[in-house]
């Protein structure tokens, strides 16, 4: 980088951060996961209300037989993995940190599938409604980390034109590997799933957006996306870049309105294993049954790409990859920088886990700072990408002043986590602020209960 | 595997290496240091000692503050070394050393630690001794700029005689303790006092330094070079505007400052100085005004955090220097400037938000409701019966 652009960066730019890439596994093919003996299948892997078993311990089940369902719209059914026996339903670990209902199935390692799900002829000939339908029943749900159920997100509504759909390649975490591997091996799939989304979405075009450290992945998708007249877009390197709102203002250049939608802007952001799942659900007939994450870490003994089945305790991938090295420090589902750290490595992989990072005790301690207080050099306010004051929310919330928190939008912070890895004083303001949050919201469950206004403002 | 063994902590778990405060407040540091080898250069070992004294004293108050507030002391963030430059960068050379220490421990001792320690003062502990002092009866000590290349040492307590009325011939008798008299100090006009006095145009300066040369016009005034490479009288730390510029350079460089407050200051100052067309040059390049804009200004923890704030806080302090410069007694006024903007950081903290991502209808000021007021609380609705 030159001086000038230095300069350049250092004067103007706002909002993100820069950490260091560590994308060793971006070399590694994806390679199949584990073989499991049991599976552990969570009954709420995503957004919504959970669901419930439609199995009984001793049931038979086939691959890509639905174990779960709801009959809730914002919902999404889950499939088993394996076939073989239930033989478990109850509270389980889940990565989200409580334990919750999961359906424990004893595989008998041979992979029947299940006949429920048949490929479709023609895809891209079905009616919106028909996809969304479909999409619902293969248990499709975000699966760049919030798990939002896919057919809500493509279903339009009547007062609202979608113009772009976005397919999200800027994978900025540091260690995750898993979308740039999907982009790179099975480019024409992701675009074909997303032209089964943009039907469902009655989207004008879609754009592919990958960052510019990539460019292996952005000339291969423009390869195979030119012919649909599919856009690839080279984007800015720098954290959060893959968070919803900071992909659609990269590429239309609209900003989500405060306690907005991307719709509200006539956009909609799919993830690239997202438009995979589609792909594999209408042109194989397979529910979401498998993904693709990263294992990495200095923690762990191998590094891998590996598309692992929804399930898999997190042990059976470790041992698989050849087991921890060190002394285990944190075991982290998701990346570094959102991710959530386990306490147990008995917590199964869901649709959104999107790796698993192992890091060693001895280097995952940063160097302690000697001051404690904030010195108020307004970095968290300067790199927070919503714009947010960071600094301001997490002393309100470590006081305890809701009144004062009311004045912060708390609920428009994604948790990215930019202002605490800026912080020079290393203060765990993305911790102060989810104790703000839930502070805000059991005030407002207590007034409801007491005023009973229902909007909580009594 | 066993549970209970692993590190649970919340997201992120990636920190920034490198960038603590010590970090920053050696980028200060490293960014003082032409200035400083420029000062020792023009006042001589003078400037050295101050310096030395200064820091000591800093440090020493430091430790033994938190030791009697009963908390740990934190030499180790380097914020007393600063503040104790950053002090000593505010004297003329020829101040006597225990004066120093008293200003010094103002800084450290009442400005910052009895606020609460580095990032909860309100004023900048230099600023805040400095003009502790020139409001108090040691002003006299703290007013008398040394003429450039003067070299003779001055010591630790050498009591300045009350009877400075020898101005016409710019010298200051220091009398020592016994009745001893101390070698005359040959003083100079600060460039910006000779414009207060409206001096500009009169020829009265004599002295070592040769009127009509490099350094002194034949109106008596500094030239352009003088000031810009600090040969001519002042505090330690203003007198070079190269060696500041240069420093200034470093901090915009590693990011350790925001660039909008000095182009707030320097922009709003510019426009008055034009305006009035009262030496804008002259003035632009004199009175530790590149000092207060890149090294006083922009301190982390008296300055606001949003970049709005930011540009609110150095054009109040462009126009603030302006006004005392143009319309009061006073010659200079960025440490009285800075001071009164610093006050108002927490108004505009308070007041001024960043516009947030998506807003609709960019507000400059945060349109949140206000805190509710006590005793206009809605009445308790009686709670519904079942």
């Amino acid at each position: 980088m030159g001086w000038a652009q230095r300069m350049k960066r250092a004067l103007f730019t706002r909002g993100g951060v820069h950490p260091e890439p560590r994308k060793v596994s971006s070399i590694m093919k994806i390679f199949p996961g584990p073989n499991p003996e049991q599976v552990i299948i969570p009954l709420s892997q995503h957004i919504g209300a959970p669901c419930e078993p439609v199995v009984e311990i001793g049931d038979e089940v086939l691959v890509g037989q639905k174990i779960g369902d709801s009959a809730e719209y914002v919902s999404a059914p889950v499939h088993s993995s394996v076939s073989g026996e239930v033989t478990g339903i109850k509270k389980y670990p889940h990565p989200g940190g409580h334990d919750m209902l999961a359906i424990q199935i004893t595989s008998d390692h041979l992979d029947r599938p299940s006949p429920d799900l048949q490929p479709v002829a023609e895809p891209l000939e079905l009616a919106p409604g028909e996809i969304r339908v479909r999409v619902r029943e293969g248990g499709i749900v975000g699966m760049g980390g919030a798990g939002f159920p896919t057919h809500v997100k493509l279903d339009t509504p009547a007062d609202k034109s979608i113009e772009v759909m976005i397919v999200n390649g800027a994978e900025c975490e540091p260690y995750l590997t898993g979308d740039y591997r999907v982009m790179l091996e099975n480019s024409e799939q992701v675009l074909m799933g997303a032209k089964i989304a943009q039907r469902a979405l009655g989207a004008d075009r879609i754009v592919v957006g990958v960052e510019h450290v990539f460019p292996d992945v952005i000339r291969v998708m423009r390869e195979a996306g030119g012919p649909f007249g599919i856009e690839v877009v080279s984007l800015p390197c720098r954290y959060p870049q893959g968070a919803e709102k900071s992909l659609i203002k990269s590429i239309a250049g609209r900003e989500v309105p405060t306690g907005g939608l991307p719709r509200d802007v006539g956009a909609s952001v799919s993830n690239v294993q997202t438009c995979y799942a589609v792909y594999d659900l209408f042109y194989n007939g397979r529910p979401l049954t498998d993904r693709v994450l990263t294992v990495a870490g200095d923690g762990i003994a191998g590094t891998a790409n590996l598309r692992v089945k929804i399930g898999t305790t997190v042990s059976d991938v470790i041992d698989y990859c050849g087991g921890m090295v060190g002394e285990p420090g944190k075991v982290i589902l998701g990346g570094p920088m959102m991710g959530v750290a386990q306490y147990t490595t008995g917590v199964p992989v869901i649709k959104t886990t999107s790796g698993i990072i192992v890091l060693r005790a001895d280097t995952m301690l940063v160097e302690e700072p000697g001051h404690f207080t904030c010195i108020r050099c307004g970095r968290c306010v300067k790199r927070c990408p919503m714009n947010l004051m960071p600094y301001q929310m997490a002393s309100y919330a470590d006081i305890g002043d809701w009144d004062a928190l009311e004045r912060f939008d708390l609920e428009e912070c994604m948790e990215c986590g930019c202002c605490a890895y800026i912080c020079p004083t290393k203060n765990p303001l993305v911790q102060l602020i989810k104790v703000g949050k839930d502070g805000l919201a059991r005030r407002r469950r207590k007034m409801d209960s007491l005023v009973g206004t229902g909007d909580g403002r009594g | 595997m066993a549970a209970g063994r692993f590190t649970l902590a919340v997201s992120p778990h990636l920190h920034q290496k490198g960038q603590t405060i010590e970090r920053g407040m050696t980028d200060v540091l490293i960014a003082l240091t032409p200035a400083g080898i420029v000062a020792m250069i023009v006042f001589g070992m003078n400037a050295f000692y101050v310096m030395l004294v200064s820091v000591l004293t800093a440090c020493l108050t430091e430790v033994v503050m938190r030791w009697v507030l009963g908390r740990k002391h934190t030499l180790r963030d380097l914020s007393a070394v600063l503040t104790g430059v950053l002090f000593a960068f505010l004297l003329p050379a020829t101040t006597p050393l225990w004066v120093v220490a008293v200003g010094a421990f103002l800084a450290v001792g009442v400005a910052k630690e009895l606020f609460g320690g580095l990032g909860r003062n309100i004023f900048n502990p230099a600023l805040f001794a400095r003009v502790a002092l020139m409001v108090s009866p040691l002003w006299l000590y703290i007013t008398k700029f040394p003429r450039p290349f003067f070299y003779r040492t001055v010591g630790f307590f050498t009591p300045v005689s009350v009877a400075i009325n020898n101005e016409v011939a710019g010298r200051v008798v220091y009398r020592g303790l016994f009745g001893s008299v101390y070698p005359d100090v040959v003083t100079a006009a600060t460039p910006l006092s000779l414009l207060k006095s409206g001096k500009m145009l009169a020829t009265t300066i004599s002295g070592p330094t040769p009127v009509g040369s490099t350094w002194v016009t034949v109106a008596g005034r500094p030239t352009f070079w003088a000031q810009f490479l600090g040969v001519h009288s002042g505090s330690l730390g203003e007198v070079s505007v190269l060696a500041l510029a240069i420093g200034a350079c470093w901090l915009l460089y590693r990011r350790t400052i925001d660039w909008r407050i000095p182009a707030g200051i320097f922009g709003a100052f510019l426009l008055v100085t034009l305006v009035t067309w009262n030496y804008p040059v002259f003035s632009l390049l004199g009175g530790g005004l590149w000092l207060g804009a890149f090294f006083m200004a922009t301190d982390w923890v008296t300055s606001p955090m949003t970049r709005r704030g930011k540009w609110i806080y150095g054009v109040g302090i462009g126009l603030t220097i302006a006004l005392i410069r143009l319309w009061s007694p006073l010659p200079e006024g960025v440490a009285i400037a800075i001071l009164q903007w610093n006050v108002l950081t927490l108004l505009i903290d308070r007041y001024v938000a960043e516009p947030r991502f998506g807003e609709v209808g960019r507000s400059w000021l945060n349109r949140l409701p206000p805190y509710p007021k006590p005793g206009k609380a809605e009445p308790d609705k009686p709670v519904p019966a079942n």
